[in-house]
This record gives C-alpha cells, sequence and structure tokens, in this order.
C-alpha cells in the first residue's frame, strides 16, 4: 500500500514542472499574497471562534463540580415537596449523601438608619456550601468560618452603592446583619453581568428571621449534594426522580447540569458564528475575484505556452497545485491568526468569562481548520480555474476577451458547489433550520445588493457629466479587469450588517434607555402578598393597576405532554420555563382581540384561556385548543377562548395567560404593579416601602435598563468587531483589482501626463474613483441597512424607528475615508511613474 | 529663432550594474516650423533624442532648451501645461487611453486647458481624418489605422507649435501609414508647425527640410533639404 502511493506521489511529481510553479507564483506574488490573505481571512473568525468555544466549554466542565459546586444539584421554583426532602434526609442520615439548601432571590436592602435601600441578590446558604470550588473572600478567610447567623458576606458592589464598609449592619428583610467581608470569588457564578442587584451572602440560619420567603414568591430553591460515592450519583438522581414532579424539580448531576453562563456563551458564540460563516462567504468572493485576476494575468502566458505545445491539463494540473499551495499557505497563516484572534477574544469578553477560562490549541481544532481551507478553496476556487481550458492558443493574437460557456455541465458544476457551501454552512452551525434561514437571508442580501449596484453602475454608466475629472474618474470603475462590482458586492453586503446592527442597537437605546417614555412605569413592585394590598397601595400614595400572577407550567398542550429537554433547547422562549398567570375580565388598554369575539365566551362552561400572540412564536395554537397548566404540582386545564394582541410594545405588564377572574382567586398568588415614580421620590420610596414590606422587591427599571444597555453595548462591541473582518474582504478584493489593473493604471496616468496632465490630476482622478466606490457602497448599505432595521424594529421589535440621519453621515464618511485611503495606498506607486519608463517598456514590447 | 536646442546631450541609462550610453554628445537646434527627420538603426537612440527634446526624459548631462527656455531641471508639474499646450505627440504604439472613446481620446488635452470648444474641435478633426462614424468607439473596436488617426486628431486639437511623431507608421501597413504620414504632412503645413520625425520612409524624408540620421548615440550625417551633406 505505502509502495503504490509512493508509486503514485512520484509519478505526479515527475509530471510536474517545478520551475513554472515557482515562476507563476513569484511573478504574481503581489496577487499571490493577496489570495493568502482571502483564504486566512476566510477561516480565521471560524478557527478563533471554534476555538474559543471549545476553550470556554472545556474550562467550564473541566471545573464542572465547582461550577455547580455539587455531585447533584436539585433546583425548582418552587419549594422542594417533602418526598424530595424526605429520600435526601434518609441519604443522609445512611452516611451516602451531604447536602445544603441554597435559596436565590432578589430583595431590596436598607442601611441601618434606613437612609438607602438597593435591590439584592440574596443568596442564602447552608453551611456545607459550596461542596466543590472556593468562595474567594478579602480576608482570606475560610467562608464557613465567616458566614455565621447573624452575619452577611457582601460584594464590593453595594458597599460602594450604600457606602458602607465591613463591620456596618444591613436590614435585610425583618433581619439587621452585620456585614462581615467582602466577597472576591463565587465559583457558581463565575460571571454576574446579569445580576441586576450585589451580591448578598446569607446563611439559612437567618432564613426565617430575614421573612422574605413566602407563598408565591420568587425563589429558586435548590438543594445541593455531595456524594460521598461517585458511582452512586447516578442511581440517587434515579431515586431522587422517581419521586419528584419532573414538571417542577430538576435534577441534574454536575455533567447533565446546563448552566447559564454555558447557555449564554453557547448562543452568543453561535450566533457569532453566524458572522464568521458571512464573513467566510465574503471572502470567498474576494477568493475567486483574486483568482480570477492572478489568471487573468497568466492568460497570456498560457497562450503562448499553448502554442507551443501545452495542455489545457498541464496548466489544469499546475494550477491546481499552485492553488493548493497557496491556499495551505494561506490556511496556515489562517490557523495561526485564529489561535491570535482567540486571545483578542479573551480581551473582549472580559467582564463576561469565567476567570478560569484557558485558552487551548486543540488538535482538532487545528484539523477542522485545515479542512475549512481546504473545502474553501476546493469550492471558491473551482470555477475560475474552469475557465483554464477556454485560453486558446489565438488570445495572443486577438484583442477580445476569452468568455466562458456558461452551458450545462457549467451550471451543473455551479449547483454542485452551492450545495457544498450550503453543506459547509450546517456543517458549521450544525442546526438545520438556523442554518436554512441563514442562507437564504446571506444570498438575498448578497442578490439584492447586487442588483441594486448592477442598477447604479448602469446609471453611473450613462451619466453625462461635464467635469473632466468626475467623469474620467467614473470612467475607470468600468476599466477592463476592475473588480468593480465584487467590490461593491461585498462592502455593501458586510457594511449593510454593519450598520443594522448600528441603527437597531441606537433604536433600542433611544427608545429604552435615552428617552424612557415619559408615561411607562419605572417601578415595579413584586412579591406583594394579598393580604398586604390594601395597606401597600395606601402607602404608595398613588393610582395604580394591580395584577394578580400566579405561578405555574405547562405540562400539556391538546393533550400532549411537554417535552421540556427539547424546549430548553430552543434559542428563543420556549414553553418548558415558568409562566405568569394572571385573571382579569377585561382587555388591558393596550390589547386587542385578534381571534375570538370576547377574552372569554359565554357559550362555553368549562375553564378558559385567553392567549397572547407571542405563545404563538413559541408553538402554533388555535382557538378551542386546550392547554393543561400545573399550578405546584395541580393540574389545571383550560381551553383557549380568544388570542391577543398588544398594540404598541412597551414598558408596560404583559401577560402570556390571561383567566377568568373566578377561575383562579382561589389559587396562590401574589400581586404585582408597575408604577411611574419621580425621581426625586424613587429611592425614598423604595425604602419606605421596604421598611414597610420587606417581602416586596422593588425593581428601579430605569437602573435595570442601564445595566441591560451597558451589556448590549459590549455584546455590541464584539459584533461589530467580527463584522469588521468582513470588511476586510472588500478591502482585499480593492488591493486586488488595483493589483489587477495597475498596468491599466500606471497607462492611463502616463498618457494623462504626457497630454499635459499635472500629477495632481491623476491624483484626483484615482481619489474620486475610490470615492465613487465608497459612496456606492456605503450608500446602498445604508437605505438597505435602513430598510432592514426599520422592519426588524416595527415589525419584530414592534418599537418606534429613528433613521439617526446624522449617525449615517458620519458613518458613510468613515467608510468614505477607509476605502480611498486604502484605494490610494497601493496607487501611491503608479502616481509616482515617470512616462518615459512606461513607454520604453511599451515600445521594447 | 531656434524653437528646440538640444546642447552637449548625453543619455546613459543604468540597466544593473550596467551603464549602457544611448545618447553620446548630442547637439541640435530646431526651428520654428521647420521639418525635421530623424533615422537610424535599431537602437541608435532616435527615440531617446525624441523623449529629450520633448522633455518626456531628462538627459544625463547637457541641456535642452524650448523657446530659450531650459527644460532640463523643470519640474516634472511645470512642464504639463507646455505638454499639453505647446507639445503634440503621436506613437507608434498609438497611445490611446483604452477607457474613452475615439471623441473623448481626442478631446482630453482641450478639456484639460478648459477649452470650451472642445468637442467641436475634435468632431471636426475626427471628420477630417475619416472617423466621423467612429467617434464614439473606444480604442479596442477600432483598427491600427483608425487608432493612429485618432491619436494624430490628439496631438493636434490644441494647435500645438511643436509635433512629436515616434515612427507613427511602424505598426500599420503600407497603405495606412502613407495616409497618416500625409496627414501629418498636410497639417504641418497647414499651421506652420515643427514636425520632429523619426520614420523609415525614405519617401517622406526626402521631403523634410532636414534628416539627421543617428549611430550609436550620435549624429553621423546631416542631409539638409538640398541634400547637402553636412558632416
Amino acid at each position: 500500500m505505502m509502495v503504490a502511493s509512493w508509486k503514485l506521489y512520484a509519478m505526479i511529481i515527475s509530471t510536474l514542472h517545478r520551475h513554472f510553479i515557482l515562476r507563476q507564483i513569484i511573478r504574481s506574488k503581489r496577487q499571490a499574497t493577496v489570495f493568502v490573505m482571502c483564504v486566512s481571512l476566510s477561516i480565521v473568525s471560524l478557527i478563533a471562534l471554534n476555538g474559543f468555544s471549545t476553550s470556554v466549554h472545556t474550562s467550564l466542565l473541566k471545573d464542572a463540580r465547582a461550577l455547580h459546586a455539587a455531585d447533584i444539584i436539585i433546583r425548582s421554583n418552587y419549594d422542594l415537596s417533602p418526598a424530595i426532602t424526605d429520600r435526601v434526609e434518609q441519604l443522609e442520615q445512611d452516611g451516602i449523601v451531604a447536602s445544603a439548601r441554597v435559596y436565590e432571590f432578589y430583595s431590596v436592602v436598607r442601611t441601618e438608619k434606613n437612609r438607602d435601600s438597593v435591590l439584592a441578590k440574596l443568596k442564602v446558604v447552608d453551611k456545607g456550601y459550596p461542596f466543590y470550588g472556593q468562595i474567594v473572600l478579602q480576608s482570606d478567610k475560610k467562608f464557613k468560618d465567616v458566614l455565621t447567623p447573624g452575619s452577611i458576606i457582601v460584594s464590593q458592589t453595594l458597599l460602594d452603592r450604600l457606602q458602607l464598609k465591613v463591620g456596618d449592619q444591613l436590614h435585610v428583610g425583618q433581619a439587621l446583619l452585620t456585614i462581615e467581608d467582602i466577597i472576591m470569588q463565587e465559583p457558581d457564578q463565575p460571571v454576574n453581568f446579569f445580576f441586576l442587584g450585589p451580591r448578598i451572602f446569607i446563611s439559612t440560619d437567618d432564613l426565617d428571621r430575614l421573612d422574605l420567603v413566602k407563598k408565591g414568591s420568587r425563589v429558586r430553591y435548590a438543594c445541593l449534594l455531595k456524594v460521598r460515592d461517585e458511582k452512586q450519583i447516578n442511581p440517587i438522581v434515579q431515586q431522587l426522580n422517581a419521586v419528584a414532579d419532573r414538571d417542577f424539580v430538576y435534577i441534574n448531576t454536575f455533567r447533565s447540569a446546563e448552566s447559564g453562563v454555558k447557555r449564554f456563551f453557547d448562543n452568543f458564540l453561535f450566533f457569532l458564528s453566524l458572522i464568521g460563516i458571512f464573513t467566510l462567504l465574503l471572502a470567498g468572493i474576494g477568493i475567486q475575484s483574486t483568482l480570477t485576476a492572478f489568471l487573468k494575468e497568466k492568460e497570456k502566458t498560457i497562450a503562448i505556452l499553448k502554442t507551443v505545445g501545452a495542455t489545457s491539463k498541464f496548466f489544469t494540473r499546475h494550477f491546481i497545485l499552485i492553488l493548493s499551495l497557496l491556499g495551505l499557505m494561506g490556511t496556515m497563516l489562517g490557523i495561526f491568526l485564529g489561535f491570535v484572534l482567540q486571545h483578542v477574544l479573551h480581551v473582549l469578553f472580559k467582564g463576561l468569562l469565567p476567570p478560569n477560562v484557558e485558552l487551548v490549541i486543540s488538535l482538532a481544532a487545528v484539523i477542522e481548520g485545515l479542512c475549512l481551507g481546504v473545502l474553501v478553496v476546493g469550492l471558491f476556487s473551482f470555477l475560475p480555474l474552469h475557465r483554464l481550458k477556454d485560453i486558446k492558443p489565438i488570445t495572443i493574437l486577438r484583442k477580445e476577451s476569452i468568455r466562458s460557456k456558461k452551458n450545462l455541465p457549467y451550471l451543473m458544476t455551479a449547483s454542485v458547489i452551492f450545495l457544498s457551501f450550503i453543506g459547509m454552512v450546517l456543517w458549521q452551525l450544525r442546526e438545520v433550520k438556523t442554518g436554512v434561514y441563514f442562507i437564504v437571508g446571506v444570498t438575498m442580501l448578497i442578490l439584492i445588493s447586487a442588483i441594486a449596484s448592477e442598477m447604479l453602475l448602469f446609471l453611473l454608466k450613462k451619466l453625462k457629466l461635464k467635469p473632466l475629472v468626475i467623469r474620467q474618474a467614473l470612467r475607470g470603475l468600468f476599466r477592463p479587469r476592475n473588480a468593480t462590482k465584487p467590490i461593491i458586492i461585498t462592502l455593501t453586503t458586510s457594511l449593510t450588517v454593519i450598520f443594522s446592527i448600528y441603527l437597531i442597537e441606537q433604536n433600542l437605546d433611544a427608545t429604552y434607555i435615552q428617552s424612557y417614555p415619559p408615561a411607562a412605569p419605572n417601578f415595579f413592585f413584586i412579591d406583594i402578598q394579598p393580604s398586604q394590598l390594601k395597606e401597600f397601595s395606601q402607602s404608595l400614595g398613588q393610582k395604580a393597576e394591580y395584577y394578580p400572577i400566579v405561578r405555574a407550567k405547562i405540562a400539556a398542550i391538546n393533550g400532549k405532554k411537554i417535552n421540556r429537554q427539547s424546549q430548553r433547547q430552543r434559542r428563543g422562549d420556549n414553553l418548558a420555563r415558568t409562566f405568569n398567570l394572571t385573571y382579569r375580565n377585561h382587555l388591558l388598554k393596550d390589547e386587542v382581540i385578534i381571534k375570538g369575539k370576547n377574552l372569554f365566551r359565554e357559550d362555553w362552561h368549562d375553564l378558559q384561556v385567553s392567549v397572547l400572540d407571542k405563545v404563538m412564536e413559541i408553538k402554533k395554537m388555535a382557538i378551542g385548543d386546550r392547554i393543561r397548566f400545573k399550578i405546584q404540582g395541580i393540574p389545571l386545564e383550560a381551553r383557549i377562548s380568544s388570542i391577543r394582541t398588544r398594540t404598541r410594545e412597551s414598558i408596560q405588564p404583559y401577560f402570556y395567560f390571561v383567566f377568568p377572574e373566578k377561575a383562579l382567586q382561589d389559587a396562590p398568588q401574589t400581586v404585582f404593579t408597575a408604577v411611574r415614580v419621580e425621581k426625586h421620590r424613587r429611592s425614598e420610596l423604595q425604602t419606605e416601602l421596604v421598611k414597610k414590606f420587606p417581602n416586596v422587591s422593588a425593581i428601579d427599571v430605569t437602573e435595570t435598563l442601564s445595566i441591560f444597555a451597558r451589556v448590549l453595548e459590549k455584546l455590541s462591541l464584539i459584533i461589530r468587531f467580527f463584522t469588521l473582518f468582513s470588511i476586510i474582504a472588500g478591502i482585499l478584493i480593492i488591493i486586488s483589482s488595483i493589483l489587477a489593473t495597475r498596468f491599466a493604471r500606471i497607462q492611463e496616468a502616463v498618457y494623462y501626463k504626457i497630454l499635459g496632465a499635472k500629477a495632481v490630476f491623476v491624483l484626483k482622478v484615482f481619489t474620486l474613483e475610490n470615492l465613487f466606490l465608497g459612496m456606492v457602497s456605503a450608500g446602498l448599505a445604508l437605505l438597505l441597512s435602513q430598510i432592514g432595521s426599520w422592519i426588524i424594529c416595527s415589525a419584530i421589535l414592534e418599537i418606534a424607528y429613528t433613521p439617526f440621519l446624522l449617525n449615517c453621515f458620519f458613518l458613510i464618511l468613515a467608510t468614505v475615508i477607509l476605502i480611498v485611503t486604502i484605494g490610494l495606498l497601493p496607487s501611491s506607486s503608479i502616481l509616482r511613474q515617470k512616462p518615459v519608463l512606461f513607454l520604453r517598456e511599451q515600445t521594447q514590447e | 529663432m531656434n524653437l528646440i536646442e538640444a546642447k552637449h546631450v548625453t543619455k546613459t541609462y543604468t540597466i544593473g550594474d550596467r551603464q549602457i550610453p544611448v545618447l553620446d554628445n548630442i547637439s541640435l537646434s530646431v526651428t520654428n516650423g521647420e521639418f525635421l527627420v530623424v533615422e537610424g538603426s535599431s537602437g541608435s537612440g532616435k527615440t531617446t533624442l525624441l523623449c529629450l527634446l520633448s522633455g518626456l526624459d531628462r538627459p544625463t548631462s547637457g541641456r535642452v532648451l524650448i523657446e530659450e527656455k531650459d527644460i532640463t531641471e523643470t519640474p516634472e508639474d511645470d512642464l504639463a501645461p507646455l505638454r499639453n499646450q505647446m507639445i503634440g505627440f503621436v506613437f507608434q504604439s498609438f497611445h490611446l487611453v483604452p477607457s474613452l472613446t475615439a471623441i473623448e481620446n481626442v478631446m482630453f488635452p482641450a478639456e484639460l486647458k478648459h477649452d470650451p470648444r472642445a468637442h467641436q474641435k475634435a468632431q471636426v478633426l475626427l471628420k477630417r481624418v475619416g472617423l466621423a462614424t467612429r467617434i464614439d468607439n473606444f480604442p479596442h473596436q477600432l483598427s491600427g489605422g483608425e487608432m493612429q488617426r485618432v491619436a494624430m486628431c490628439r496631438a493636434l486639437i490644441n494647435d500645438p507649435k511643436i509635433i512629436f511623431a515616434d515612427e507613427p507608421t511602424g505598426n500599420l501597413d503600407s497603405e495606412n501609414g502613407e495616409a497618416i504620414l500625409e496627414l501629418l504632412l498636410e497639417f504641418h503645413r497647414e499651421r506652420h508647425s515643427t514636425l520632429v520625425l523619426v520614420t523609415h520612409n525614405n519617401k517622406i524624408a526626402t521631403m523634410a527640410d532636414r534628416m539627421i540620421i543617428l549611430h550609436d548615440g550620435r549624429i553621423v550625417e546631416t542631409i539638409r533639404h538640398d541634400y547637402q551633406h553636412i558632416a
């Protein structure tokens, strides 16, 4: 076998002309360099993202026990049932496990003298917590020694916001507790960028004194288990599952448990990989464009060599090898840069990443990069290589350009390439539905860009302009071999994505952050007990609508059980989560019925529910369908009587499921209200209400939104950073195009000079040419992004749309300056070219 | 008065480490309205001499004066108006701007000097050389003879005092070549411009006021119109 392979290799090598290969690369070294850069660009972001994702997952999984602080994690949004707690107690008594209870919830805490208050995220933990990992304290003392009854451990942010220090006291619920230490790091909360308030650790010994956990309160209950014998982990999980109501309790081992951090990174890195593939596609256009220019340069050589007997096969074989060599160089460079980029990502994600993430270079990532490189080069090089056979010896005598025949085999090859590209996208995304949507979306965007640029170029060609400089610059766009169309298409598509992200971010910011609706409520009070309602309403001292909330899960729809596992894997909203049900017999001001006549039907006598149309985005439902809910384990089946929609997207409470008043009046519930409080009253009101009603959580929406705005800004920055790579594809095509038309540009510059033009005239022509390129690309991108962003904002986000024209002007200006600079840099040597040198070369030819 | 004057002009090219002398101590003057033919074998320095006289290239030593103004050290940009308004070039390889149509190529020098009648002048010239129907054609759509006629119109549009023509018939068949030379002479006579022509065409050479023959970068012979051998 080895001998046969060696013989084959030797045979191939013997038929190759090494000098020819080297000469072709060296003579077109500039185009070859751009080709190599396009190949590396096409894979660099995917390599970086795949490697980064592996590093994050490895780090999270390597310390999975620490990330979950236990071997087995039992979680619920309701207090654990006696069946579970009894079973755990029994296991503990048998010496099989050690357990620790954990309660997590938000509450407003106050300073000792009730001067200031802040919403904090409380974690009430048993003595054994954490079983794995370590909570690092500022004092370096051991967590279990510091967290004693009556003491709390807080984050530095809380001290800063309330201007407290270690040793001061803090009202938490009904208890007055002493701050003992400061948390530096938590093992099971490696990142805290989504926290709405600073962290406080409290001992379970103080839980009752707090008096914060009431019926229906929003508490995340957990019981962490440390198993003495690791082999027992799975059997114990099975035992616990046997007694648990699995609609309400999640029992996982440290291996199977999903962390919020992991989920966030999965989703965000998936989104970034979409941008990575987008870059790959645009770099692919770059590869094709550069390669076409590279082979164009070789046309004359090929034609001459064909006249002396070289065959098409000879050229195809040799150019395949040349491209393989260049492709390999590009791939290796891409892999190397991908790993460098991983470190840049580490910096970009600072504050979002768990501290223990170590960047690894895995063999799998290198192999994947190689495969990707080979695929990219293969897919995007095939069609330009296909043209080689069309070069005839007569080309050296003829003036007309060689046109490839677009016959059936050509179209079939192009289709196979397109299908292979789809396969590659699906391989990278590993999600068929999203992959198909993505391909359709990107293809549409490229097609629209192509059609729009074609139309615009047609109009520009027809334009009769007087000023000589402008006319010459416009003519330059249509110079033979100029890659004007690929440049405009690539730049337009990449800029459209960048501009759209920017515009949507600006609109979200303007709607929710900068100009918070004047009439919108800015304070949410949650977990009001029904018994407190009257007194709370008096203390609040302003008119407010109170919404009863019953927390429930969906068990089945039309008798079909909800598959919780697959639902949780959905990227958007899912049916496996806990829903807030409410009851009322009227529509809210911003609601209308879109299906059905009234909220509830008088002719139906069984239990009814009105559903918000947003639920249909998760699962299609119709009037008459039956939904089985579970409220604290008690089943409740209701028929859909109407489907509602919201007339505007605003910061007003809304509910997915509304029941008739009578139906849920007796269910365990809390009350929620949203009010508008003027800025000067907020702090005072919060402190006063929380003092009277410690179990009620007050959420300052404007502050919460600013936290989200900060996160949004950071994520948007990362997204824009990645999208910039796609612009590089456009820039590489510009450079390749200038290299391909270098001769024509020198020729023009020389002729202009001979005819009496000054160097500044030539400079103006080249500048204007690039200016047109930039303006056409940026202008088209702006138009498309305005349309796209308007559709997204008004149809999906349902917010008012502002075009931000002044900002857009600066976006276009920056783009145009970039393109003109990039376009002029390689032209500088052309501008310096002396006419006589060029003429002499031409005469010698 | 001498319109063009070359004083002890030498030109040496450096290729790698080698110094290649092309012109060796040439002194020459061309008077206003004169028709001068430059002849010589390939590599004798004809084109280099033309380039030096027209200011397209600079001598290694010596000086070139046009209308008594020394152009040897004149910056490239200051030569631009001279090339635009005083000189017209016709090359063997035509050197038309490929992205411009015939009329646009012809108009270009006039447009550079903001002549409002550029289009009209170009049309008249192209019509005169028989290209009225090809004005919107691009260079690649024209034959060699047509391209050279366009190039000639371009050289003449600004009514230059001097026309430098470097083997304008070299890439053309004899019939087209004859026609081009006749047109060139016609314009020369009509406009009383100075014509410096590099050619191998003996018939035309005999029509010149003076002919110089170059060999190995030196003027080996000067023949006046009365066929008097000078040196």
